[in-house]
């Protein structure tokens, strides 16, 4: 009994002081870190990968014709970065924030129009690896419940060269490609 | 089936006793049998597999299929863990009657199952002995089975107060103490009611699944094959892993798809990291349960830095998403392995001053030896698993009977103990900790080069079933996937370790003194909400209602005194 104590004493004196100091002293996080997504309007041609993988569908995209609105909920994002990965030209990305606690649910919530126009690109716009994020999710147009897409991949729309007032400018179509 | 199933003992019993039944099996995937019986044979032969051959009883799947076949569908899922092999007994039950004789009476660790087939999708146990609600919310409306097909998953119910199930009444002369709704040492949702006479427990009643996240309704109506596993692992804030990777495991298994080795070690690796960091957890929390906080400040402390190491391998703490079907999303690069193996050595050397400390401390022993017996008779027929079932001296271990990912690669040790004591489920999640460690070292060690990824062309067959069960920190998780259609999953059904754990709580407790019943239930590491994953319904009301804490204590009075 007293030799356990005296063990166990050794062990408590012996690990000093382990906490940390944040939030009084920032915190970084480590390189690999998934944090709140960040997007770029220049860059998106609304092909709704990311909407399709997004598994607690926080990204939502309405094809309204002329334009596609993207609606990102982020405070339903569970941070698995799945966006980024299909995304074909890296418009969507996860950043070191984590503080995003707050009062107002819409500090998390915004959205991006983007102009359509018809396709000019296509077989280029949505190709991953993986058959399987080809799979159209249910409703992520909104369709109606129970409607299923029948073709299997995206009816994708790259964008048009056209420009929009205030941070949706899109720049011309020559800058984007590579 | 393949010449060496049909050399199985297990086989051998079955087809001499049912002859007929060996023209109805069938192996589609190597370890897993499926035989479709009819409704009056399935209950004969389950009962005879758990009581005569010393079958498992895993779970029973209830499947909604009238879209599909215009019938219902059971399930129930048999292990025979020393013979590596599930056995899948399926029957069609007609969709104006679909009954079925209950084995409860003779297999009770059917119990819950049974009753949960019945209230998700109306599958009727005849002659079950306590056929209450089990999952539902007490004020569910009646005659309503929310996983049948016409249910959407945000489908609103009226709320039906009077359906609330009826409580167990306390034996003669006893008081009736409440445990709960939230668990007092583990901050969980769970109601027990205590029959105390005087200071010991002479019978106690459960209610829980307060937690509903309708995780199997959004699989069968809402998500794709690679949503899933995401959702998965919220299912737990412990063993997130474990449930990706027992799902991903089935529709690879189901869909024949080719999972790259590389991927499969670092599953491995990730699992058993996993491992490590929910023992040191426990082993702190059951200190801080019977109030020896110097055992969970240490143990925390060194579990911290697998937590860091965790996030700088996968990119985050806990919900590491590294898992899609046919592979892993990134790769432990050489630096991430030295990382590794660094944090290891430390964690193994800090842990092991404490194991030396806390195993010749007779303060804890005179808390833990002999409170909470669960005798190895009991935990085989209530189908307890993990540290619980070998604790009990019951030397099941999926890595070992089951394998998966990587582990029949790495020839895991089982830990079993025959105390079957709290002390003993205490001792078997000491040396697991150090088994953990040298299986993520040789896996670092013999992990092959390539990719880590299959590659998946078209879709995925339609009606295939897969299972997997994967050996979390506190027990077997298993799975069960049926592929569907436009590539989603058709019926996908997951049981939680608690699940089984939670039902042998009764017997552990039965005879032990009030005091110890904290430990006694936090001795087989219980994850209320994981068990709880079925159904969401927001019953309520739009009404937001503020209560004063008169109106409060005046409630809470009134039900526990009802």
């Amino acid at each position: 009994m007293f030799k356990a104590k005296l063990k166990e004493a050794i062990i408590c004196f012996g690990a000093g002081r382990v906490t940390l100091k944040y939030p009084f002293e920032p915190s970084p996080v480590p390189p690999k870190f998934r944090g709140k997504i960040e997007f770029d309007a220049r860059k998106c041609i609304a092909c709704g990968g990311c909407a399709n993988v997004c598994p607690p569908r926080c990204i939502v995209i309405e094809d309204m014709g002329e334009v596609a609105k993207i609606t990102f909920n982020l405070d339903r994002c569970i941070q698995c970065a799945r966006c980024y990965e299909v995304c074909p030209e890296k418009a969507i990305w996860p950043t070191d924030e984590f503080e995003t606690a707050t009062p107002d649910k819409s500090d998390l919530t915004s959205e991006m129009i983007v102009w359509m126009s018809s396709c000019q690109r296509c077989g280029r716009c949505f190709e991953t690896d993986n058959a399987i994020d080809k799979f159209e999710s249910k409703r992520w147009r909104g369709r109606g419940p129970g409607e299923a897409n029948k073709h299997g991949i995206f009816p994708v729309k790259p964008p048009i060269d056209f420009t929009l007032p205030g941070s949706l400018v899109r720049e011309p179509e020559g800058e984007q490609v590579q | 089936m393949s010449p060496e199933t049909l050399q199985k003992k297990f086989l051998k019993g079955l087809t001499e006793q049912f002859p007929d039944i060996l023209g109805k099996l069938r192996e589609y995937v190597p370890g897993q049998l499926i035989a479709v019986l009819s409704r009056d044979e399935l209950p004969k032969v389950t009962k005879y597999a758990v009581n005569q051959l010393g079958a498992r009883f895993v779970i029973t799947v209830a499947t909604d299929q009238r879209d599909k076949t215009g019938d219902f569908g059971i399930s129930y899922i048999l292990a025979f863990d020393e013979e590596k092999q599930f056995l899948v007994l399926h029957s069609n039950l007609p969709a104006d009657d679909p009954r079925i004789e209950s084995v409860t009476p003779d297999v009770p660790a059917a119990n819950w199952a049974e009753r949960e087939a019945y209230d998700m999708v109306g599958i009727v146990p005849e002659g079950h002995p306590d056929p209450r609600r089990l999952v539902l919310p007490d004020d569910f409306p009646a005659g309503i089975h929310p996983l049948r097909k016409e249910y959407e998953y945000n489908t609103r119910f009226p709320s039906e107060p009077q359906n609330a199930p009826p409580r167990m009444p306390p034996p003669e002369g006893s008081t009736v103490v409440p445990l709960g709704p939230f668990y007092p040492t583990l901050e969980e949702p769970a109601y027990f009611r205590l029959f105390l006479d005087g200071e010991r427990v002479v019978g106690s009643d459960y209610r829980g699944f307060y937690n509903h996240r309708a995780v199997e309704k959004l699989g069968d109506s809402e998500l794709n094959y690679n949503q899933v596993p995401f959702v998965a692992q919220q299912i737990c804030g412990i063993c997130g892993q474990v449930h990706s990777c027992a799902y991903v495991e089935a529709v690879e298994r189901a869909c024949e798809i080719e999972t790259p080795m590389r991927a499969k070690y670092i599953r491995t690796i990730l699992l058993e990291l996993e491992r490590i960091h929910s023992h040191l957890l426990w082993v702190g929390l059951a200190g801080h349960i019977i109030a020896f906080d110097t055992v969970l400040m240490q143990l925390w402390r060194i579990r911290e830095p697998v937590m860091w190491l965790m996030e700088r391998v996968t990119g985050n703490r806990k919900h590491y998403s590294s898992n899609l079907v046919g592979g892993v999303r990134f790769d432990i690069t050489l630096e991430a392995a030295e990382d590794i193996r660094r944090v290891l050595d430390k964690v193994e050397e800090e842990f092991k001053a404490v194991v030396d400390a806390v195993l010749i401390d007779t303060s804890l022993m005179a808390r833990l030896k002999d409170v909470g017996i669960l005798t190895e008779e009991n935990a085989r027929a209530l189908g307890a698993v993990g540290p619980t079932a070998r604790g009990s001296n019951v030397a099941i271990d999926c890595r070992v009977d089951h394998p998966y990912a990587a582990y029949d690669q790495l020839d895991v040790q089982k830990q079993v103990q025959d105390g079957c004591d709290c002390w003993a489920r205490t001792l078997v999640r000491l040396y697991e900790v150090f088994e953990s460690i040298r299986l993520v070292r040789k896996a670092l060690d013999q992990m092959p080069g390539g990719p880590i990824m299959a590659k998946i062309d078209g879709s995925l067959p339609a009606d295939r079933i897969g299972l997997c069960s994967v050996e979390a920190a506190r027990g077997e998780s298993h799975h069960y996937v049926r592929t569907g259609d436009n590539n989603r999953p058709y019926r996908w059904r997951l049981r939680a370790p608690t699940y089984p754990n939670l039902q042998a709580v009764g017997c552990m407790i039965q005879g032990v003194n009030l005091a110890d019943v904290p430990i006694c239930i936090g001795s087989y590491d219980p994850c209320f909400s994981c068990t709880e994953r079925v159904e969401t319904l927001d019953v309520n009301t739009n009404e937001i209602r503020v209560y004063t804490r008169e109106e409060l204590q005046e409630l809470s009075r009134r039900k526990t005194l009802g």
